[in-house]
């Protein structure tokens, strides 16, 4: 985690919106909810159109672009939006606003915004992993015991049943996860192999006891478990269910 | 050519002619590639080249602005060379079943005539019968004038052996200057057709709001022809709202009067005149309608306001239009962005 300075306060207009260049040369969004600040990517992650130019209303970012919408405050894509906005935590002291950069499962699209406690007993349950270019995460029938969250890297899936496999698309992009089979009661074997396409940072995470610590939580675990439903849902989705 | 392209949800694969492009020989194979301009505008079918080679067939095209990284082009502008892969960073589907698959088209150019000084109207009549959904457009090239242009369909019909169009007269425009300057009647045109999914079907059951602005009337009047077709407007309210800048440049006046005159009285059609008061005149010679000075989107925001509930928004015209209209609906309409429908072309 590291912290660095965005902007002054005064310099984010009142229910506005402001970019910012950070020192290690990323630039992130600084959006003024009239009582908080709240810190996001600064470009769309559709198109990379600067989100600064889009539309806010003090709680719901738009891109002009095509439409995609945010809750500023979580980051969590709305209607039309495929892909959730990556979230920074903000601190603010004096005039100073600075940016937190996430890590871990907090950048993970499953996890964050859950309760502090329940995250980090399923963080202490994470272990780091690094895998090289073309190293295998898992392969078709391995038992699916773990799942991961990508920190950095690239992974590929090939989905199949038997000798009858073809590639799933596009690449794991950074905090999402796979292996989600490790979370579903009934699915003990991989359906896909997953491959790192270079080098990978994953955290893996096992299933089994993740689902003990959300059983203490289920406020969390319910959060957790509407996430995980919608993003297999987005997977089968039929065309035009937009 | 062999194409494969990877998406977010799954990869696909498909076959493209030398020198077709790549946009259209997926969409014609069903394949839902993201797009919205289809003409190279838009930037929106942005892809990244991972293997292969591909032919950029128009390197000036506006779209090339959103390209940011190395290997990226636009699909609607590039032809396979060799075998490609491509990865978009969308999921991607199958067009619906039922849907109106885009395919390539040709037919002759007929019947020009100015409606305004700026504007034109003019039919294409088609080798063979296609059909589209009220709203869609065409990508559309004619002879001399390099690249496709997007028109939008102004008739409705299943089948249809004719397609109507708009075109505004635009300085330095291509395709407007070839269409305006001289009798072009009989002239063959490529067409790639239907593309578009600002599209209303009756089966919506909403209220409908169309913001057009100038030439953009052009999609609403085949989804007002639609809805006349189907009684539409027996059950649900229409709110249409046409901005031009002043009575000489308004047209469809007395097509829009008979659109309000068949529909129980539950369409409204307001013209709204950005640059000069509405004359005395415009509400005698046209009584079925309403007029009001000031922008579209201005007008159509008061207008509208507490008339909202279980609406579908269409909205099309030069973007800047577009752009003001998304802004009054989403910010003080409070609507979402589901409950709004635009192809953007710019």
């Amino acid at each position: 985690m590291s912290r660095q300075l965005a902007c002054k306060r005064s310099d984010v207009p009142d229910a506005g919106l402001k970019e910012c260049g950070l020192e290690d040369g990323q630039k992130v969004l600084i959006a003024n909810s009239g009582e908080d600040y709240y810190a996001c990517q600064a470009t769309c992650p559709h198109q990379e159109v600067a989100l600064c130019e889009g539309l806010y209303d003090g709680t719901v970012l738009t891109c002009h672009q095509h439409l995609w919408q945010w809750d500023i405050r979580s980051g969590a894509p709305i209607g039309l939006a495929e892909l959730p906005l990556e979230t920074y935590r903000t601190q603010i002291e004096g005039d100073a606003i600075y940016v937190v950069s996430p890590g871990g499962l907090d950048l993970g699209e499953l996890f964050s915004g859950i309760a502090d406690a329940t995250m980090g007993r399923i963080a202490s349950l994470a272990r780091t992993e690094q895998i090289g270019p073309g190293g295998t995460l898992y392969r078709i029938g391995d038992p699916a015991d773990d799942f991961f969250v990508l920190q950095s890297g690239r992974i590929e899936f090939v989905i199949g049943r038997d000798d009858r496999t073809s590639p799933a698309g596009f690449a794991l992009r950074k905090g999402e996860m796979c292996g989600w089979a490790a979370l579903i009661d009934g699915q003990p074997r991989r359906i896909a192999r997953a491959t790192c396409l270079e080098a990978t940072s994953v955290l893996r995470i096992n299933g089994r006891e993740t689902l003990g610590v959300l059983e203490a939580d289920p406020a969390s675990g319910y959060t957790v478990m509407r996430r995980l439903a919608s993003l297999i849902a987005r997977y089968l989705a039929p065309s035009g269910a937009k | 050519m062999r194409v494969e392209l990877n998406a977010r949800n799954r990869a696909y694969q498909f076959d493209a002619a030398p020198g077709e492009r790549l946009l259209y020989a997926g969409l014609a194979q069903g394949i839902h590639l993201p797009y919205e301009c289809g003409t190279g505008t838009c930037g929106t079918c942005k892809a990244r080249l991972t293997a292969g080679e591909v032919e950029d067939l128009w390197p000036e095209a506006a779209g090339r602005a959103y390209l940011k990284q190395p290997g990226e082009f636009l699909m609607c502008q590039a032809s396979a060379r060799t075998a490609v892969s491509l990865e978009v960073p969308t999921f991607v589907y199958g067009i619906d079943p039922g849907a109106c698959c885009p395919a390539p088209a040709s037919g002759a150019l007929c019947n020009p005539r100015c409606l305004t000084h700026d504007v034109m109207a003019f039919s294409v009549d088609l080798h063979r019968p296609i059909d589209f959904d009220a709203g869609q457009f065409v990508a559309m090239e004619f002879p001399e004038v390099r690249g496709y242009r997007g028109y939008s369909m102004v008739n409705f019909e299943r089948g249809a052996r004719r397609l109507d169009f708009l075109v505004k007269q635009k300085p330095g425009g291509g395709a407007s200057t070839w269409l305006f300057n001289a009798a072009r009647e009989g002239s063959n045109v490529k067409l790639f057709a239907p593309l578009g999914s600002a599209t209303f079907f009756p089966g919506l059951a909403k209220n409908i709001l169309c913001i057009a602005g100038g030439s953009g009337i052009a999609g609403m009047m085949s989804i007002l022809e639609r809805a006349r077709q189907e009684r539409y407007f027996q059950q649900h309210d229409g709110h249409v709202y046409f901005g031009v800048r002043t009575m000489e440049d308004a047209f469809y006046l007395e097509e829009l009067s008979a659109f309000r005159r068949e529909s129980a009285e539950r369409l409204h059609v307001t013209i709204a005149l950005s640059d000069a008061p509405v004359p005395p005149s415009a509400r005698e010679r046209y009584p079925d309608l309403d007029f009001d000075h000031g922008l579209v989107h201005e007008v159509a925001a008061r207008h509208m306001k507490g008339r909202y509930q279980n609406i579908r928004a269409y909205l099309a015209g030069p973007p800047p239009a577009v752009d003001a209209a998304i802004r009054v609906l989403l910010l003080q309409a409070k609507l979402t962005t589901d409950q709004i429908r635009y192809d953007k072309f710019s």
